[in-house]
């Protein structure tokens, strides 16, 4: 067994915790009190060029492999929460499809602009009654000459209204249930295409939460992602497991910045007249908080591997995500307690993750969700 | 122009750092950083060759494998090569034999202009730049907050005095030191990243550098480390009481006089 990052791999570590230090550490409070999109850093983070993370270099892109990706969603997490889920949702779910469906004009016209960051994308699943029951989805795409017709609204839509381009999850068939799913890319600017409602949230602010309406919204055909119809879902499988294990990166990115703090707060809040780092209770917390950060470190970074050598990742990433969700609430939770009553004060930094923590019960399957799925797969039909 | 960074790699501010128990060596977190002055000599080195061209900028280091890391940063921010000095079996902390290795390299390599930082902030010394100047035979500035190029053998820099600043005119080839202030370091763009990656960075023995071995081992250094103590602990902070404010003043002359005896 080998447990070594590679050199690239290792340099590419810190080169990015290093960047996020400098421009996403700052300017996290200020994101999260502001609870706006975070415009200049935005541009100074994606003019460095890490939003084609995922794509080849022939297209301006990193190449990244999954433990780099990992990486990347960990310490961009690190760094504000906020920050981070705009910037994922640009680097993963919000071009996955175009990239891989689009053609030239749309690549052209969106994902590439959308890698230098002068485009934000999202990807639009969830609606008010079907979030992680996608057979559940009511928009609708219905055949129109050349194209498709879009009508329903999307809820819970990271970016939301600041998009500017959505691809869009939508039934071109009811009756067939998942098998009528399909993917569609509408951009800022069609007709029937508007931001509703936007969403305040308790945690995650400065990204742009909110509902998407399509109102008999005409794409043409082009726009239809997939090569078939009917396998939408089968598409979203394949990205699936990265989803989860960038979930479970960003619960350790969430973790770690929750870990440092109390470990300097620990360090130098005085009682009793010494360092409360001294007193045994105060210890035991860090070395679960350390223990479980671990433990869920080597799920996340395992799948991760699993899933980079096409070695199946389907459960490991369900359990991973789940796993280091509740790490990352249980660490949140400590610091609070580490700080006493300043951890429940809007003056101090705990308060903040433990706001932030909370988005990850949700994000890339409910906890609900995904213990079904385990047990289920695991006892299989009886 | 044909311009050399000198750079050092040092512990991070933030750093676990032990001593051990013969109280002659540190135990060190493994987070490693560029020495501040360093990353300010070489964006200083990236901006002019941005402005001049055909200029080349080189990093070297004189430290662990480790320090390859440093050297690829570097070469991230936009310099074009970069040469690892391994001090394995070598290691010292004579600034003397430091000097000496590093002025070889400058001589071997060649160079119109040498910049480094004006100090590490491990070991404070101040004192690589000067030295390697005068092994070389060639001007020095230190702290230095502004750069400009006149010519191919000229450069007007202006640096730090107490209170005040000089400016001065230096013939090329010539060593400058830089300080905080001179320049923002950059963050680097990804494709430097990726640069840096894949680069390849030669690791030269200092003993291929024309210096006698017993020159420069740890034998021969004039430095020896007899200890690390830590910092004395600071005494317990003690308010002044007082009803009033000037009763707290007059409390506060008291324990001035009496018991620290600052006045």
């Amino acid at each position: 067994m080998n447990f070594a990052m590679t050199e690239e791999q290792e340099f590419f570590k810190k080169t990015i915790a290093d960047t996020v230090d400098r421009l996403v550490v700052p300017k996290a409070q200020e994101i999260d009190e502001k609870d706006e999109f975070p415009w200049e850093v935005w541009k100074e983070f994606t003019k460095l060029g890490y939003l084609g993370l995922r794509y080849p270099e022939e297209i301006g892109g990193i190449n990244a492999d999954k433990i780099m990706c990992m990486t990347f969603y960990e310490e961009i997490t690190r760094g504000s929460v906020g920050f981070a889920q705009s910037v994922i949702m640009n680097v993963l779910m919000g071009t996955y499809f175009i990239y891989r469906f689009g053609n030239d004009a749309i690549k052209e016209r969106c994902l590439y602009p959308a890698m230098r960051g002068e485009k934000i994308a999202t990807m639009c699943f969830t609606e008010d009654q079907s979030g992680s029951d996608l057979g559940a989805t009511r928009t609708t795409a219905v055949k129109d000459g050349d194209g498709w017709r879009i009508n329903g609204t999307k809820m819970w839509i990271t970016n939301g209204f600041i998009c500017d381009f959505c691809t869009v999850l939508a039934t071109t068939d009811p009756s067939k249930g998942l098998k009528g799913l399909n993917f569609f890319l509408v951009e800022k600017g069609t007709p029937g295409f508007s931001g509703g409602q936007v969403i305040h949230k308790i945690g995650c602010r400065g990204t742009v939460t909110g509902e998407l309406v399509f109102d008999n919204v005409w794409v043409p055909h082009e726009n239809f992602l997939g090569e078939e119809l009917g396998k939408g879902v089968f598409y979203v499988s394949d990205i699936l497991d990265e989803v989860r294990l960038m979930t479970g990166a960003m619960a350790l990115g969430i973790a770690r910045g929750a870990y440092s703090e109390a470990l300097e707060y620990s360090k130098k809040r005085v009682a009793f007249g010494q360092p409360i780092g001294n007193f045994q209770l105060i210890r035991e917390k860090f070395a679960e908080m350390d223990t479980f950060m671990n433990a869920a470190r080597f799920m996340v970074y395992y799948g991760a591997w699993l899933l980079e050598n096409s070695m199946g990742s389907r459960i490991i990433a369900a359990e991973a995500k789940l796993y280091a969700t509740e790490v990352c609430l249980k660490v949140v939770d400590e610091l609070t307690r580490i700080y006493g009553a300043n951890g429940f004060a809007y003056e101090y930094t705990p308060q903040r993750y433990f706001r932030d923590a909370r988005f990850l019960l949700y994000g890339g399957g409910t906890q609900e969700v995904l213990k079904d799925f385990i047990g289920r797969t695991i006892i299989g039909k009886l | 122009m044909n311009i050399l960074v000198f750079i050092k790699q040092v512990a991070d501010t933030e750093a676990r750092i032990i001593i051990k128990g013969d109280q002659k060596s540190l135990e060190i977190e493994n987070k490693y950083n560029i020495n501040f002055f360093d990353e300010v000599a070489i964006e200083e080195a990236i901006r002019i060759k941005e402005r001049i061209k055909d200029s080349q900028v080189t990093i070297c280091t004189y430290g662990t494998k480790k320090a390859v890391e440093a050297l690829r940063t570097a070469i991230a921010m936009g310099a074009d090569r970069a040469f690892l000095l391994d001090n394995t079996n070598l290691e010292n902390h004579d600034p003397l034999i430091i000097a000496k290795i590093l002025s070889s390299f400058a001589k071997t390599e060649g160079f119109d202009l040498i910049l480094c930082g004006r100090q590490a902030i491990d070991d404070e010394n101040a004192n690589i730049g000067a030295i390697t100047a005068e092994f070389l035979g060639i001007p020095h500035v230190s702290a230095i907050l502004k750069l400009e190029i006149m010519d191919e053998k000229k450069v007007r820099v202006e640096s730090e005095l107490e209170g005040g600043r000089e400016v001065v005119e230096v013939q090329l080839p010539a060593l400058l030191t830089t300080q905080k202030g001179l320049n923002e370091p950059r963050v680097p763009l990804i494709t430097g990243v990726m640069k840096a990656m894949k680069a390849a960075i030669p690791s030269i023995d200092p003993c291929s550098l024309g210096i006698a071995k017993e020159d420069i081992n740890t034998d021969a250094s004039r430095v020896i480390v007899l200890s690390y103590e830590p910092p004395k602990k600071r005494p317990p902070v003690k308010i002044i009481e007082g009803e009033t404010p000037e009763e707290k003043v007059k409390n506060l002359m008291k324990v001035l006089k009496e018991e620290a005896k600052a006045i």
